[in-house]
């Protein structure tokens, strides 16, 4: 343990006596604090000196012992089933590995990705087009509508916590039934859009139409996700202290000046983590478009792509992993410069 | 003005509402209309309501059998996944650890590790993880943990430090302490970090087709993409399926929603 900066003491001497008035992680404080999540570290860096002695020298050796079995088997589960299975990706991208055993399995070095890079597979390219009209598409109407609906939403009456109920409602449900509802609503031949379009002499495939699967596509994941992203807007607008409006009021400002310099700086947290969490997850998940369309009618995204490769007719796994590698390359070199710029821009606006 | 702002929020209000109800609405409604029904006017309520869609569903998606296994692997997954996340978070967030930050950062960057099913098959079925229930349940602790960890840091970073000082100082041994003063303080968050772990396995459909070979492991999920896939046009039957999958799902959900709507909001 390191005992730097801290006063010699022996085990059993008071040596972490709270101070009144010391820096210390309550709850109180721990509220009212400015937490950066989820690219900073949650907890209290700077302490005091004499705070700073490691409270795991109060703990028995059989107590930390357990303490760290506890970190041990975590860690075992992420690295055998997290960061193993990555790494084994990249090897296996390297093979024409199919699956099937007894099958010979051999190195091919970089042919899977040649293939897909000199565009012999003509789905990766579409795929790039598709998933890039996904993950914006996806982001920005979920962030613009969970903004408004947070917005609408974010009063403690009695209406209010109900719509935000059933909002949330959707993320609940899970892919398999949000998809089979929605299948259901836009069935070319028997549904409510059906009758609706039909009205106006429109008639679609719907999911099975060009250009249109995207859009609905699109619209589904949202509409699923929409309660989570509200609800963290939610959070972010609460942060705002009564106070502060009451301020700009006396002051004379219009709403617009309201919302310009009070509302939006004070949600740039929020807006950090929606985009986040909307960006890499419209990229990684694709269960829902597997359900709505498998990834026919323009919906083929990186996700899509890499499974339909690795387990579809050909039974490729060996290319089907350089698909999936080349996604986890994409969702990094997008997700660190994004996380770096909102935080740049939570720092600028002064949160 | 102020009629003008009562009629705006209303409209709005109303909107919100139709947005959200109408696929579930339209769901139960079909649910209940016979298959001549559905065929004569399929967007009428149905006169009178007909339930035989919720029996023949239960029978032909082989239902029951599946709700089980959905049950065990989610309550199993979940459990050992919020458990392992509760088991790094507090010596994280404690700082009980040297390298705290550093285990932290690895954890949000497993947010963005996409679910390798291609090495993960292999490994399953070296593992002897492939096609049994205990292997399905090991291989879903894992997509939950960075979440689990980075929402549980935070809240257990709430719980005054004060407490571990002096029960430790009293002798408590680290696990009694973990079971009878974090696990009750952390509650709310623990069921939050269950659920939303809960949640992956749950929406998991390719999952069952990469590491179980036997349809009657099936979780519910995949059963009802099956069902979905061999009766397209059955729709009261599919209408029917459907909610009888989510009820149990909507139950948990209105029980818990207070608590996981909070914690979301406290995400920020």
């Amino acid at each position: 343990m390191s005992d730097r900066g801290v006063p010699a003491t022996t085990l059993g001497a008071p040596l972490v006596v709270a101070k009144p008035g010391s820096r210390r992680t309550t709850p109180a404080a721990w509220s009212s604090r400015r937490r950066h999540w989820p690219t900073g570290f949650p907890v209290q860096k700077r302490r005091s000196a004499a705070q700073k002695a490691p409270a795991a020298r109060l703990l028995s050796r059989s107590s930390r012992t357990w303490m760290w079995a506890g970190v041990a088997a975590g860690l075992a589960f992420y690295v055998v089933f997290g960061i193993v299975p990555t790494v084994a990706n990249l090897v296996v991208s390297f093979t024409n590995y199919s699956g099937f055993p007894g099958a010979p399995t051999s190195f091919v070095g970089l042919s899977n990705y040649e293939l897909l890079f000199t565009s012999q597979e003509p789905g990766f390219v579409s795929s790039i087009e598709a998933t890039v009209v996904f993950v914006v598409g996806v982001t920005v109407c979920q962030n613009v509508i969970g903004i408004a609906l947070a917005h609408r939403l974010q009063k403690d009456s009695k209406t209010a916590s109900v719509l935000r109920v059933l909002a949330f409602f959707p993320i609940v449900l899970g892919v398999t039934v949000v998809g089979i509802v929605w299948l259901l609503l836009f069935d070319p031949v028997s549904s409510p859009a059906e009758v609706v379009f039909g009205a106006f002499g429109v008639h679609s495939a719907f999911f099975g139409a060009n250009n249109v699967a995207m859009v609905l596509v699109i619209i589904v994941q949202v509409w699923q996700n929409l309660g989570f992203t509200m609800a963290v807007y939610i959070g972010g607008l609460k942060t705002v202290p009564r106070s502060v409006y009451e301020a700009a009021d006396l002051d004379g400002a219009s709403a617009w000046q309201r919302l310009r310099s009070i509302t939006w700086p004070m949600m740039a947290p929020s807006v950090s983590v929606n985009v986040l969490f909307a960006v890499v997850g419209s990229l990684t998940t694709y269960n829902l478009i597997y359900i709505l369309t498998d990834g026919a009618f323009g919906t083929n995204t990186l996700g899509m792509f890499a499974f339909n490769t690795a387990f579809g007719s050909s039974a490729d796994l060996g290319l089907g992993a350089a698909v999936t590698m080349a996604l986890f390359v994409v969702a990094v070199v997008v997700a660190i410069p994004l996380a770096a710029l909102l935080r740049a821009r939570e720092r600028r606006l002064g949160v | 003005m102020s009629n003008l702002l009562r009629a705006r929020r209303l409209v709005t209000g109303l909107l919100i509402a139709l947005i959200f109800l109408v696929p579930i609405v339209y769901v139960i409604m079909i649910s209940l209309e016979s298959p001549a029904q559905f065929g004569a006017h399929p967007m009428q309520p149905p006169f009178p309501p007909s339930v035989s869609n919720f029996p023949s569903a239960w029978q032909q998606g082989d239902l029951g059998p599946e709700i089980v296994n959905t049950a065990i692997y989610a309550v199993g997954a979940a459990g050992i996944s919020t458990a392992l996340s509760l088991l790094i978070a507090f010596p994280i967030a404690r700082r009980l650890v040297r390298w705290s930050s550093s285990l932290y950062q690895w954890f949000v960057v497993g947010l963005a590790l996409p679910v390798s099913y291609i090495p993960l098959f292999i490994e399953a079925r070296y593992l002897g993880l492939y096609n049994n229930r205990l292997g399905y349940i090991l291989l879903h602790v894992e997509p939950g943990l960075p979440l689990g960890v980075i929402l549980l840091t935070a809240f257990v970073s709430s719980i005054p430090q004060e407490l571990d000082e002096a029960a430790w100082l009293d002798g408590s041994s680290y696990p009694r302490y973990m079971w009878s003063f974090v696990v009750p303080l952390a509650w709310p968050s623990i069921v939050i970090t269950f659920l939303y772990s809960l949640l992956f396995v749950w929406n998991d459909i390719i999952g069952p087709v990469v590491f179980l070979a036997n349809p009657s492991l099936f979780p519910v999920a995949r059963g009802v993409y099956s069902f979905y896939s061999s009766n397209e046009s059955a729709y009261t039957l599919l209408a029917a399926a459907v909610i009888i999958v989510s009820a149990p799902v909507a139950v948990l959900f209105v029980v818990s929603q207070r608590q996981l709507l909070k914690a979301t909001m406290g995400l920020r």
